[in-house]
C-alpha cells in the first residue's frame, strides 16, 4: 500500500508529465510557440506602445525593461487564473481514477505555467539585454522572490475561481471579462505614478499592482513607485487566496467531480 | 472485501430529487463476483460509481478494504492529442512506481495489439481500437476487485476470444462487480447476484435467483 502522500506525488507527476506533452504536441511547433507565443505577445505591446504612448517616461528605468518585467509579471499573475479556470473542466475524464482529486489538475497547470512563464522570462530579459537595454535585476534574488509571490498569487486565484467556476458557471465568463480591466489597473502598461493621488489610493488595493511595483524595485535601483507599495500586502492576499481556494476544494469536491 | 453501510444517494437537479439509492446494505467477501441486475435506471451504474470511488453516497458508507479498478473499457480518461503509449504511461504512474510503468507499457502493447498505431495520437484511433486499448490497460494491472459497466469484449472475433480469454483468468483470481443486462455473460462470470428495485437492494447467493426475481418483477408489473 502507498500512502496518501505517494500517492498524490504519483498523480502530480503524471499530471505534468501529461499536460506538458499535451502543450507540446497540441499543434506544429508546439514546443516552438510555448515560447514564442508570449514573447510576441510582449513584443508587440512594446511596439504598440513606442508608437502610440505618450509617456515613455518612468522615473528611475528604462521604458522597455520597465514594460518587459510589468507584461511578464502581469501574465504570470493572470495565465495562473485563466488557465486554471478550464483545468477541471478538461480532466473530468480522469477523475474515474479514484487518485485523481479535482485540485490537482489545477495544481499541475500552475506549477507549469510558472516554469514556462519563468523560462520566457528569462529569455526576454536575455533578449533586450543583448538588444542594448539592459535589464538584468539589480537584486536578482529579491526579484525571484518577487516573481515567486506573484505566482502564488495567481496560484491562489485560480484555486478560487476553479472550485468557484465549477460551482456557478458564469463565474468563468466574469473572471475573463474581469481581466482586461486588471491589465488596466495593475499597472503592466500605464506607470501609476502618473496618475492622480486619489485614483492611486483606489489602484493599492489591487494586490497586483504591489506585485509588479516591487519586482520593478528589485530590477531599477533607482525606480520610484508610488508610496504604499508592500509585498506584505501581495503576501498576505495570495495565503489568503490560497487558503480561501484550497478550502473551497476540499469543502466542494463532491461537487466538482460531478458537475 | 467491500462493505455497502446505509448509503443513500440522489441526484439533485432543477426538475427535484428523487432517491435513486435508499438505506442500501450488503458485503461482498473477497474473490466473489456479483452481477447487478435491475431494470432501467434502478441505480445499477450509480452503486457501481460509488463502488469504485469515482462518486459520494449522500449517507452512509462504502468501507473498501481491497484495490478496485476503475471500471474496465474506460476510454474517457485518453487525452486525444497524445499517443495511445503515452495514455498507458499516464495511468500507469498514476497507479505506482517507475520500476513497474514499462512493464504495464510492454503488456498492454502486447495485448492490444495497436502495432505501429500504439505510437499514434489516440485521437486518430478508430472506436474499436480505442476499446482494444482500454481494455488492454485493465488488464494490465492487478486488482483485487474489478468492476465492470456493460464493457464486454469488443472488437473482431479474435480479439474477442482472446479478451474475453483474459477477462476470465483475472477474474477468476479476483472479484468482480459487473452491471450487464446479458444474462449470459452474468451467469458465466458472476456467483452471487444484487438485484436493484426501487432503490433497494436484495443480495442473492445465486445468480440466478437475482436474475430470476428480476424478471419475476417485470411480470408483475
Amino acid at each position: 500500500m502507498r500512502s496518501s502522500w505517494q500517492v498524490t506525488c504519483s498523480v502530480w507527476h503524471a499530471m505534468f508529465m501529461r499536460e506538458a506533452g499535451a502543450r507540446i504536441m497540441a499543434d506544429r511547433f508546439g514546443w516552438f510557440w510555448m515560447f514564442a507565443e508570449p514573447v510576441a505577445y510582449v513584443v508587440i505591446m512594446i511596439g504598440v506602445r513606442e508608437m502610440l504612448g505618450r509617456t515613455r517616461f518612468v522615473i528611475g528605468a528604462d521604458f522597455i525593461p520597465w514594460l518587459i518585467t510589468g507584461l511578464m509579471a502581469f501574465n504570470l499573475f493572470r495565465d495562473g487564473v485563466t488557465r486554471s479556470l478550464g483545468a477541471v473542466e478538461a480532466n473530468k475524464g480522469l477523475f474515474a481514477y479514484r487518485q485523481v482529486k479535482p485540485v490537482d489538475p489545477v495544481l499541475v497547470r500552475c506549477v507549469l505555467e510558472g516554469i514556462l512563464k519563468s523560462l520566457v522570462f528569462l529569455i526576454l530579459i536575455g533578449g533586450a539585454t543583448l538588444l542594448g537595454h539592459p535589464m538584468l535585476p539589480a537584486a536578482p534574488l529579491e526579484a525571484a522572490h518577487v516573481w515567486l509571490s506573484v505566482w502564488l498569487l495567481g496560484v491562489g486565484c485560480g484555486l478560487v475561481v476553479s472550485a468557484g467556476g465549477a460551482l456557478i458557471s458564469e463565474l468563468g465568463r466574469f473572471v475573463r471579462m474581469a481581466m482586461l480591466p486588471m491589465f488596466m489597473l495593475s499597472g503592466a502598461i500605464i506607470p501609476v505614478q502618473m496618475l492622480p493621488h486619489a485614483v492611486q489610493q483606489k489602484m493599492l488595493y489591487n494586490p497586483v499592482l504591489h506585485g509588479l511595483e516591487s519586482l520593478r524595485l528589485c530590477f531599477f535601483p533607482l525606480y520610484k513607485t508610488v508610496q504604499g507599495v508592500d509585498l506584505l500586502y501581495v503576501w498576505l492576499s495570495a495565503l489568503a487566496a490560497l487558503a480561501l481556494g484550497l478550502a473551497l476544494h476540499v469543502r466542494f469536491a463532491r461537487q466538482l467531480k460531478m458537475q | 472485501m467491500i462493505q455497502v453501510k446505509n448509503v443513500y444517494k440522489r441526484y439533485r437537479n432543477r426538475h427535484g430529487s428523487g432517491w435513486v439509492l435508499r438505506d442500501i446494505n450488503f458485503t461482498v467477501p473477497r474473490g466473489i463476483s456479483v452481477g447487478l441486475v435491475g431494470r432501467n435506471g434502478a441505480g445499477k451504474s450509480t452503486l457501481l460509481r460509488l463502488i469504485g470511488g469515482m462518486d459520494h453516497p449522500d449517507r452512509g458508507e462504502i468501507i473498501r478494504k481491497c484495490r478496485v479498478s476503475w471500471p474496465i473499457g474506460l476510454a474517457g480518461g485518453f487525452q486525444g492529442s497524445m499517443t495511445g503509449r503515452q495514455n498507458v504511461k499516464f495511468v500507469a504512474r498514476i497507479h505506482g512506481n517507475d520500476s513497474f510503468i514499462d512493464d504495464v507499457i510492454r503488456k498492454v502493447e502486447e495485448f492490444a495489439e495497436l502495432g505501429p498505431a500504439f505510437d499514434e495520437p489516440v485521437k486518430t484511433y478508430s472506436s474499436g481500437m480505442r476499446s482494444r486499448l482500454a481494455f488492454g490497460l485493465s488488464l494490465a494491472f492487478d486488482f483485487d476487485l474489478y468492476i465492470s459497466d456493460e464493457a464486454t469484449a469488443v472488437g473482431d472475433k479474435s480479439f474477442k476470444e482472446k479478451a474475453t480469454q483474459a477477462f476470465k483468468e483475472k477474474v477468476g483470481k479476483a472479484g468482480l462487480i459487473i452491471v450487464s443486462h446479458s444474462e449470459g455473460i452474468l451467469k458465466e462470470l458472476c456467483q452471487a447476484g444484487i438485484w436493484l428495485d426501487q432503490g433497494q437492494a436484495y443480495w442473492f447467493d445465486d445468480i440466478q435467483d437475482a436474475i430470476a426475481a428480476y424478471h419475476e418483477s417485470i411480470r408483475r408489473s
